[in-house]
């Protein structure tokens, strides 16, 4: 009998068995580091590890649908049946293979397939629930629209009122999904401003905005890659029943039919005359305190609109620190309600340190900014500025359940009026350079100016 | 750009609206806003009493000169004063802005100061009141035109004796209030940048629907070196400037316009700029990326386009196309070139793949093959 030579593992040291390596590359290690019997006990191991990690992105799953109550479960079945299979066939083969079969991937993500009951409300991932903005190209740039318990800070541009443009939408669109609103703003009488909010445009007509353009229905080239496509297809086009969209058009030259101002759920406030805040967060506690925050299923969310907080004509707008914790009071009252805020404010109009903590406070920060008019620069370097009115900025876009930050391939879009009635972000294009003068934008040969960089960028 | 000031205080407000508002700034470096407030002044006065103008009257809030001033300075350019139909009030509060002569005089003091009473212009005793100040200008407006719906212009001298006595938010408030008061056409105010904060110039030109700014025209800085061979010039320089105007405008867009100006003998002056330093925006230019969206008739055309790889759908075997001449009947050939020119699609389209092959001289396989040519 051939005397089997076994070194004590002291004198061979420790081997760490490669767990997350690929099954190839373990198996050769294993071959010419062990011994036979080692190799068998390792490789049960391995395959131990690997079908408890396929099965890990299900319990991960499970959690998922425990923390946003009703959803549908993960596709458990198929797992299973994978793994039984992987391990009767030989262990040659990958573990992860293109079978046959379409089979979901245990790792895709569970978005609601459940439509959400009231509307204008959307489920998203991390157990976060949006309101819409009311302007469908933010919606997308944001992710899905405002969170709800999140303040929204819109940085004003003193020489341009687009600020009233994104309000007026917010506005509008609460309204129209008979959400309540507390508006707060420094004129003497803030129910006219009611009369100029705009009305959802027919939804049919403008579709000519395609929502989805990626969403090719098949492959062109790659056509014999079809026969793997799985049926994930199907979220894209869950909500777009006509009478409930979670995000109207609005067109801005049609004032908002009476009926949905009337008998609608609207507190009004003006922030000219009060010496302090005190009034304004009584207002704004009492309010919220309707909507609170708890795990039973939401009834409605309430949105708040704030208009140019610091005002100079406000009798508090010298008192810089009892508004930046109003500010901070105001946030920690949404955070525990079913409530966003949308707060505007020209920073121009508070000293440095201030502004800077006002936007810190800020779970989403946008900034609106005027452009020159009949820029002949501007007009030979970007397309479409003949339409455009203005410009956004996203500094921050608000992450409240999870530590992903999002980071958008642009933050710099033109506000634009199409039609001049529907509001749209378009991102910044550049004009095709001037075939004849053959030089990059920096070096322009009409101007003699220093090529700054530009405060804008990408 | 002067005239487009006086063409926006002379047309007034629309319906529903705030009215115009300018604000005048000036600094110590070129310090010629009041030439531009007295030539605004007098440019809208003369548009008042021509009728040009939507406002009928003008309510002057004198702070920094006395009324008769403001008088002489109006008959010596030649506007009619004391014309049959009263048009200007002057509110005074340069005489007795605090109630102290007043005081003096109950007290028994102030025997020997003489009272004067000018012609066409009240007297303000608190201008610490905002509100006071505000409905006194509003009666004296409604005075000269009426109660109807006719419209009367403000005009301020100088701002900044006001925040002397109040605060900027009361200001803001007077000023706003002036703003959305349906009987005021438009509102012009002066104000020096550098007698206050920075916060107190942004948010007068917060409040201001138009800012125009005096700069001197070589932007020197503070305290440096004076250069005594270049002092003769520098004091050439001094009574010109530049004159530079922000407009906002209704749709959002802020139009900027300058000019330069030179002052003679307290009149002011505009010409259009020379263009030497032109100053280039560039403030805003981005980093932008290039269009890559497709305008509709150009996603039409390249939706025509057949690819030859794609999925032809007509259940025959697919055949990769590699340029050669030698197709199947599918494709239609246009006239045999011996260069190798193909075209794919013969219809009206524009959308068309050329391929030019490099030499149709090689042997058909060199592409797959090309050890073939070598000669080992």
């Amino acid at each position: 009998m051939k005397p089997t030579t076994s070194k004590s593992t002291a004198e061979r040291g420790l081997y760490p068995l490669p767990i997350m390596a690929s099954p190839e590359g373990a198996l050769v290690v294993l071959f010419h580091m062990l011994t036979f019997r080692e190799v068998a006990l390792s490789l049960l191991l391995l395959l131990g590890s690997l079908s408890f990690l396929s099965y890990w992105p299900d319990v991960h799953n499970l959690w998922l649908a425990g923390v946003a109550g009703s959803r549908e479960p993960p596709p458990k079945s198929e797992s299973p049946a994978s793994t039984r299979s992987t391990k009767a066939k030989p262990v040659n083969n990958n573990i992860v293979m293109a079978t046959s079969k379409p089979r979901t991937s245990s790792f895709s993500r569970n978005l609601a397939t459940v439509p959400s009951s009231t509307p204008g409300l959307k489920y998203g991932p991390n157990g976060t629930i949006f309101i819409s903005s009311g302007i469908p190209d933010l919606d997308k740039i944001l992710g899905g629209g405002f969170p709800l318990g999140s303040l929204v800070m819109v940085m004003e541009d003193a020489e341009a009122p687009h600020h009233m443009l994104l309000l007026r939408n917010f506005m509008s669109q609460g309204l129209v999904h008979k959400q309540p609103l507390l508006y707060a703003s420094p004129s003497k009488d803030p129910k006219g401003f009611l009369g100029t909010l705009p009305t959802p445009g027919s939804s049919k007509d403008d579709k000519s905005r395609d929502r989805d353009p990626e969403n090719e229905n098949g492959l062109r080239i790659a056509w014999q890659y079809k026969k793997y496509f799985g049926d994930n297809q199907y979220h894209f086009d869950s909500n777009r029943d006509v009478k409930h969209e979670y995000c109207h058009d609005f067109d801005l030259r049609k004032p908002l039919e009476k009926h949905f101002i009337s008998g609608q759920h609207i507190d009004c406030v003006s922030i000219l005359d009060s010496p302090n805040l005190a009034a304004l967060r009584d207002r704004c506690a009492t309010f919220l305190a309707q909507f609170p925050r708890n795990d039973s299923s939401i009834s409605s969310a309430s949105r708040i609109a704030i208009q140019s907080f610091c005002a100079p004509q406000c009798k508090y707008s010298n008192k810089e620190w009892d508004m930046v914790s109003f500010i901070r009071s105001l946030r920690s009252m949404v955070r525990s309600s079913n409530a966003v805020a949308v707060v505007t404010f020209p920073p121009s109009l508070l000293s440095p340190s201030f502004s800077r903590r006002w936007q810190h406070m800020a779970d989403t920060l946008l900034s609106v900014r005027a452009i020159p008019d009949e820029d002949k620069e501007m007009a030979k370097l970007l397309t479409g500025y003949q339409d455009m009115v203005g410009l956004l900025n996203v500094h921050k876009v608000a992450r409240i359940n999870t530590q992903v930050p999002v980071i958008l391939d642009a933050t710099t879009f033109s506000i634009k009026l199409q039609k001049r009635r529907f509001l749209v972000l378009e991102s910044l294009n550049q004009a095709p350079i001037d075939s004849s003068s053959g030089t990059s934008y920096g070096t322009s040969a009409s101007c003699s100016g220093s090529s700054k960089t530009g405060t804008l960028d990408f | 750009m002067a005239e487009s000031i006086c063409r926006a205080l002379r047309d007034g407000a629309l319906q529903g609206e705030h009215a115009p508002a300018l604000t005048i700034k000036d600094s110590i470096v070129s310090p010629f806003g009041f030439h531009v407030f007295t030539h605004l002044l007098t440019q809208l006065s003369s548009n008042i009493l021509a009728a040009k103008s939507q406002s009928r009257g003008l309510v002057l809030v004198a702070f920094s000169r006395s009324p008769s001033f403001y008088l002489d300075l109006l008959n010596r350019k030649g506007i009619h004063v004391a014309s049959s139909q009263k048009w200007i009030e002057i509110l005074d509060c340069y005489t007795d802005p605090l109630g102290w002569k007043d005081a003096l005089l109950a007290s028994g003091y102030g025997g020997s100061l003489s009272n004067e009473a000018s012609t066409g212009a009240s007297l303000c005793r608190n201008v610490k009141d905002m509100d006071k100040l505000y409905s006194s200008i509003i009666e004296l407006g409604k005075g000269i035109v009426g109660q109807g719906k006719v419209r009367f212009c403000v005009a301020i001298d100088s701002v900044n004796e006001i925040l002397r006595h109040a605060s900027i938010s009361s200001v803001a408030g007077l000023l706003s209030n002036l703003r959305s008061n349906d009987r005021v056409s438009s509102i012009f105010w002066l104000s020096h940048s550098d007698l206050h904060e920075d916060r107190v110039t942004a948010v007068l030109e917060y409040m201001s629907s138009m800012v125009a700014s005096i700069e001197p025209l070589n932007q020197s800085a503070y305290g440096h070196r004076c250069n005594w061979e270049r002092l003769p010039l520098l004091k050439h320089n001094f009574w010109k400037g530049k004159f530079h105007v922000r407009f906002k405008r209704r749709n959002g867009r802020v139009r900027v316009m300058s000019e330069e100006f030179y002052v003679e003998q307290l009149a002011i002056n505009f010409r259009s700029i020379s263009s030497e330093d032109e100053i280039v925006n560039r403030s805003l230019l981005p980093k932008v990326q290039f269009n890559l969206q497709l305008s509709e008739k150009e996603q039409f055309d390249r939706a025509k386009v057949v690819l030859p790889f794609e999925h032809q759908g007509t259940g025959k075997p697919i055949q990769i196309y590699d340029g050669r001449r030698s197709l199947t009947d599918g494709k239609s050939e246009a006239e045999p070139v011996s260069t190798g020119i193909l075209q794919t699609n013969e219809n009206s389209s524009k959308g068309e793949i050329i391929y030019l092959r490099d030499s149709d001289d090689e042997r058909p396989d060199s592409d797959e093959d090309p050890d073939d040519d070598l000669d080992i």
